[in-house]
């Protein structure tokens, strides 16, 4: 098995521990990966998608044909360039005329689009490739007797037409949920589960609303779960559960601490992978959850 | 309650710009006029959670009503997350996100825009990433990884493809950006 690695900005330039893991865990269960050298950004929300349609599905249509010449599926672990990448896609496949339009552009390059790869989001590709009981076979550490709180992030599941690993009901997942189960872990409900983090856009048009947002989220999984570790499904919504909780502890908004990592880390960490590799730049304190997993 | 007092607030319906809807359903929301103003967009906006004055359906009815300056002075459009849980549950499948973004799309041609979606686009076609850490070669390193992803950052060919399709594309029409031939420098994060 080998898939086009999309690496996407948040990951490689805030994150590179997640791109690490990566790197090491889908190696690990026998997936190769191509770095689809050459790849730029999906593009994010705020930029050309902003502008024009033509522009936006341009950039992406690009990025998917590193991968189509290579014959390829893309994976990420970036919700937003899942679902910029998917989106373009959508568009290009439904749409002779923006794919005529967009095929003039890339001409002046020297490629096409021809529509032959698939956007893949990591722990889905792994759910559908792979399976659970692969995933648990491989485990070098296991999670039993660990309580996980589960952010699956909205790119993940909306809009679902576009995407090509689907959950039978978006607004009841189970992917994330059953990818963590085969490491062992309990994995607990709350009332919130489907709300949005806030990062993103909203971060970087209204911090406070952003904010608000997210401590909602923590207090609601808080109560209700009270966990171990929180695991995200997408690498914007680990930036903002690692970073904003202590702002939220500063004005006294909440009094504890949630480790917050991507399933991808928690993954690379029950094959075995060095915690400071694949985990080395968390602000929560995932140090000692590791700590105690490997304890056990 | 003075007369002034008492239209606080009232909008009137002569003085909306009637052309505005024609311009969103050119630039992405081609659905715009199947909106039944039901409401289902707004429960499940993450931006009506989180306390905006404008989201998804009050942008669509303020389309509707041609009201350009009121659109354009505010700027919720820029908060919308794009997690299109409007476009999930629209039971007339308007797709309210692609007209928020086409919201956008207009507001960007009369230049208003926020700063960061300026740099945000400087940056992406000064680097091909939105989002750029200058520094963040030590932090690669420090987990062992290669100082540059595998991306345009790392290869000056694909760079110039990038900007070949941007500047091709209809941001150079606009203006908004400097389009020369650049190298990549300076930290953005958006």
């Amino acid at each position: 098995m080998k898939i086009g690695f999309f690496v996407g900005c948040n990951t490689a330039f805030n994150r590179p521990d997640l791109e690490q893991a990566v790197r090491y865990a889908l190696p690990a269960l026998g997936v190769e990966l191509d770095n689809l050298d050459g790849q730029s950004c999906c593009p994010s929300w705020g930029t050309l998608p902003s502008v024009d349609v033509a522009g936006w599905c341009a950039v992406g249509a690009r990025n998917l044909a590193l991968a189509e010449e290579k014959g390829l599926d893309i994976v990420t672990v970036c919700g937003s360039c899942y679902g910029s990448l998917a989106e373009a896609k959508y568009k290009l496949d439904h749409d002779p005329e923006l794919k005529t339009r967009v095929n003039e552009l890339l001409r002046n390059i020297g490629r096409e689009y021809k529509g032959t790869s698939q956007v893949r989001l990591a722990h889905y590709y792994l759910d559908h490739e792979l399976g659970p009981d692969r995933i648990r076979e491989a485990l070098k550490y296991k999670l039993d007797g660990f309580t996980i709180a589960l952010q699956p992030g909205c790119h993940s599941l909306w809009p679902s037409k576009v995407y090509f690993d689907k959950e039978e009901d978006t607004f009841h997942p189970r992917v994330l949920k059953e990818m963590c189960e085969a490491l062992g872990a309990t994995v607990g409900y709350y009332t919130r589960l489907l709300d949005c983090c806030g990062m993103g856009a909203m971060r970087s048009a209204d911090m406070e609303k952003s904010f608000h947002l997210v401590e909602k989220k923590l207090v609601s999984m808080k109560e209700e779960v009270n966990p171990d570790l929180l695991v995200t499904g997408c690498s914007s919504c680990l930036l903002q559960f690692d970073t904003a909780q202590k702002f939220l502890q500063k004005d006294k908004k909440i009094k504890f601490e949630i480790p917050v990592l991507h399933y991808m880390q928690l993954l690379a960490l029950c094959l075995g992978a060095d915690p400071e590799q694949v985990a080395g730049l968390a602000e929560t304190n995932v140090r000692s959850f590791i700590d105690r997993v490997r304890k056990e | 309650m003075s007369e002034m007092q008492a239209v606080t607030g009232v909008v009137n319906l002569s003085a909306g710009d009637p052309a505005l809807a024609g311009e969103i359903r050119e630039l992405g929301g081609a659905e715009l006029l199947e909106c039944i103003q039901c409401a289902k967009c707004a429960a499940a906006c993450p931006m009506v959670l989180a306390g905006f004055s404008f989201f998804n359906k009050k942008v669509i009815h303020a389309i509707l009503l041609g009201l350009r300056e009121e659109l354009l002075d505010d700027s919720s459009i820029w908060a919308c997350q794009s997690c299109n849980r409007c476009t999930e549950v629209c039971p007339r499948e308007v797709n309210p996100f692609e007209v928020v973004q086409a919201m956008r799309r207009v507001a960007i041609r009369e230049f208003a825009l926020p700063t960061l979606s300026v740099e945000g686009l400087k940056s992406l076609y000064d680097t091909g990433h939105a989002v750029y850490l200058a520094g963040a070669g030590n932090t690669r390193a420090k987990v062992g990884l290669p100082e540059k992803p595998p991306s345009t950052v790392a290869s000056k060919k694909a760079l110039q493809e990038l900007q070949t399709i941007i500047r091709n594309s209809a941001l150079a029409d606009l203006g908004i950006i400097p389009m020369g031939e650049t190298g990549v420098s300076e930290t953005c994060e958006v």
